[in-house]
């Protein structure tokens, strides 16, 4: 795509200083988002996604720092250093202050829906007034006005008699409905740009299906872009356009969501597909990941997934791959951050496989020990591999 | 239901509780050792049947299920008894006296409240800063620290090594000017509050560090929560966020702790009526057990009992007030 990007984020780094060490939540992720598209962040708690979506906002609170990167939003500087004259990094002249960006950005360019929708209205005002505060904050409408534009919102966004439920608080509204009302706040504001934080997350299936195609359809008529923050690739394959794939602070994967999907090039990817339960494809048992992420403070030498990785080699625990084009689809570029592909011109091909990779494949019926675990106090080991054996032939 | 009929409802609830302080101390006050004729007498020797003749008169000689009834049934009349010892109704005594006491108290809270919330917000917007660490020493000492000390201190200290501020004594606003001898009101005014400021201070710090710590942790948590996160991401300013959002969350338990402390302070009002020789009910309370003055004590504690149970059935009533998520004992 040759147009200009929405939003541009390049090498965002942002550090956590705590006691224990530097925490490095966000490590050097670049991405862009495009008008009227929906652009998906994925990956396991703790990946730094949603310290990626509040360092936009710049609303990343002591004792995390936005320590380097840039941000252009519409071609302003959220954030962005130089060198100075000293040799020193500073911040860019160009770059909004945090005055402005209270009043210029937040809210009117870019708002944000929450992952808890019980927690994220305050419980002792009405929904309405909080509604037609955000709306007066970054709108210009007059009292009056903001207060019509609140109830056609929450008319919009499915609110059964908003003219009622404007009065009402928060501990009225069932969860899915204050959901409603978190998107109804999103919207109101007319943003170009919403994050959305795993949304449906605290919601129950049925309510996060028609969360999902409510902001479908918005999306559609307002033509808003989204961030879709998430941990759920169910939810990525529903909604996105495009996917960030986030492990330990990077971005391993990055393409158009059927390239992610059909064509995956990053061995987290595929794991974490393997992960879900798919309707296209049946399989005996679904294929966790093994073992868990490592804590951001000392992040695994090399590829940082390689510890996890079944494809690691010996170069893997050497080579730190950043995110490279490996092929294009649709316009954009596929990038992956793995060895394993030619750009990255390594020695994986010559390198010696891992413990955890070859061996992984070997322990994985043995991982079949967990599902036997249940029985064995009942019957004897032989007896549930053969119970396991007789499942694998249906 | 409406607030009105909740409030009704809450003060129907009050009566049961009410009963129960006047049985109990009822009973306490007869179970007590002592003679309340011989004491009168103050040991002078008299006929057994000038003392019978006595005890009679006050209806002393029946059994004690028959004075309590009597007792409420005067009760429910506004009679609270006749002091022996004084030779005065006691409703009268405690009217008189009423007045000091809550002009204390009153003041004490309203000092507090004064202090104890800006300083409580200031602790929590820098945490674990200096000010923080200070404000923490200051609460703890406030908090550890007896009314009567403070109060003898603040005379020793503002009284009479620096003389700025009288040591004893109320001047009561609600008294005319000449009563006193002052110019006008101003004058009255400024003497009021003169003789209230040590005494005030003296009762008030114990509220005071107890609701600055509190203020200051609730505001700590209502800053995190994620209604503040949502209003800093929608771009309203901090100050809004501090004096809105984040303050009007954080007030439930103040309210709370405000009612339920009421009679820590009606304790307390007793010690520092007597360290500063206010004639308040506090005063008239240790007047009345020295003397064994049962009427009087039964009376006062009776008072004190009720004025709780008040404080408790505002507290309840301002917090569903306040927070919608309180339901008034059913749901719509």
């Amino acid at each position: 795509m040759s147009a200009e990007p929405l939003l541009r984020v390049e090498d965002l780094k942002t550090q956590f200083f705590t006691d224990a060490g530097t925490v490095r939540a966000v490590d050097g992720i670049s991405f862009e988002v495009y008008e009227g598209e929906i652009v998906g962040l994925v990956g396991e708690s703790g990946a730094g996604k949603s310290v990626a979506s509040m360092s936009l906002l710049r609303l990343i609170e002591s004792p995390g720092e936005i320590v380097g990167g840039e941000i252009t939003y519409k071609g302003e500087t959220i954030f962005g250093l130089e060198e100075g004259p000293d040799g020193e990094l500073r911040e860019r002249e160009d770059m909004l202050t945090n005055e402005e960006v209270r009043t210029r950005i937040r809210g009117n360019e870019i708002a944000v829906i929450f992952q808890d929708p019980m927690e994220s209205l305050n419980p002792v005002f009405t929904v309405g007034s909080q509604l037609r505060e955000f709306i007066e904050l970054n709108r210009d409408l007059s009292n009056g006005a903001a207060r019509q534009e609140a109830i056609d919102m929450l008319r919009e966004v499915g609110i059964p008699d908003p003219e009622e439920r404007y009065e009402e608080y928060p501990h009225q509204f069932s969860g899915g409905m204050r959901q409603r009302v978190l998107i109804a706040m999103a919207l109101a504001c007319e943003p170009s740009l919403i994050i959305a934080d795993e949304p449906t997350t605290a919601l129950d299936v049925t309510v996060e299906g028609q969360i999902i195609d409510l902001v479908d359809e918005l999306q559609q008529k307002y033509d808003t872009s989204f961030i879709w923050v998430t941990h759920d690739m169910g939810v990525v394959a529903e909604i996105c356009d495009r996917v960030n794939v986030m492990y330990l602070g990077e971005i391993v994967e990055q393409a158009p969501v059927d390239e992610l999907f059909y064509d995956t090039k990053h061995p987290y990817t595929d794991a974490l597909l393997d992960s879900m339960p798919r309707p296209d494809r049946t399989v005996e048992e679904l294929d966790p990941i093994t073992g868990v992420m490592p804590e951001a403070i000392s992040p695994p030498s090399g590829c940082r997934f390689h510890p996890r990785c079944p494809d690691a080699r010996e170069a893997c625990k050497r080579i730190h791959p950043e995110n490279r084009e490996v092929a294009r689809a649709e316009g954009y570029p596929h990038r992956a951050a793995c060895i394993k592909h030619d750009v990255f011109g390594s020695d994986y091909e010559e390198s010696a496989p891992l413990e955890n990779g070859a061996g992984a494949d070997q322990q994985l019926p043995a991982s079949a020990v967990d599902s036997t675990s249940t029985s064995t106090s009942t019957s004897t080991s032989g007896e549930s591999e053969r119970t396991d054996g007789g499942e694998h032939d249906e | 239901m409406g607030l009105l009929r909740y409030t009704a409802f809450r003060v129907v609830q009050a009566i049961p509780v009410l009963i129960g302080i006047t049985v109990i101390t009822f009973i306490l006050a007869n179970l007590a050792p002592g003679d309340p004729v011989r004491l009168m007498l103050q040991g002078q020797e008299v006929d057994q049947e000038v003392i019978e003749r006595v005890e009679r008169q006050y209806g002393l000689d029946r059994p004690l299920h028959e004075r309590y009834v009597t007792y409420m049934v005067n009760l429910l009349q506004g009679d609270l008894g006749h002091s022996i010892h004084r030779d005065r109704p006691v409703t009268d005594l405690l009217i008189q006296r009423a007045g000091p006491t809550l002009l204390l108290v009153i003041s004490a809270y309203a000092f507090a409240l004064v202090t104890a919330i800006p300083l409580g917000i200031i602790a929590a917007t820098r945490r674990n800063e200096p000010t923080d660490h200070v404000s923490r020493i200051v609460a703890l000492i406030g908090v550890s620290t007896p009314s009567f000390w403070i109060g003898i201190m603040l005379i020793l200290i503002f009284a009479i090594q620096l003389g700025w501020l009288p040591s004893s004594g109320l001047v009561y606003p609600w008294r005319s000017p000449e009563h006193y001898g002052y110019s006008g009101y101003l004058e009255l005014a400024f003497q009021t509050i003169r003789h209230l400021l040590l005494p005030m201070v003296a009762l008030g710090t114990l509220q005071m560090a107890t609701l600055m710590r509190v203020e200051r942790t609730q505001m700590i948590e209502s800053l995190q929560g994620e209604y503040v996160k949502l209003a800093r991401a929608y771009g309203v300013p901090e100050r809004t966020i501090l004096r809105k959002h984040a303050f009007q969350v954080a007030q439930l338990p103040i309210i709370t702790i405000v009612g339920l402390n009421l009679s820590t302070a009606l304790g307390g009002a007793v010690l520092i009526e007597y360290v500063f020789n206010i004639n308040g009910i506090g005063r008239l309370f240790l007047e009345a057990i020295q003397s064994l003055d049962y009427q009087l004590i039964m009376g006062i504690t009776i008072v004190i009992g009720t004025m709780f149970v008040i404080g408790v059935i505002i507290t309840d009533i301002s917090y569903a007030y306040i927070d919608p998520r309180v339901t008034y004992g059913d749901r719509d």
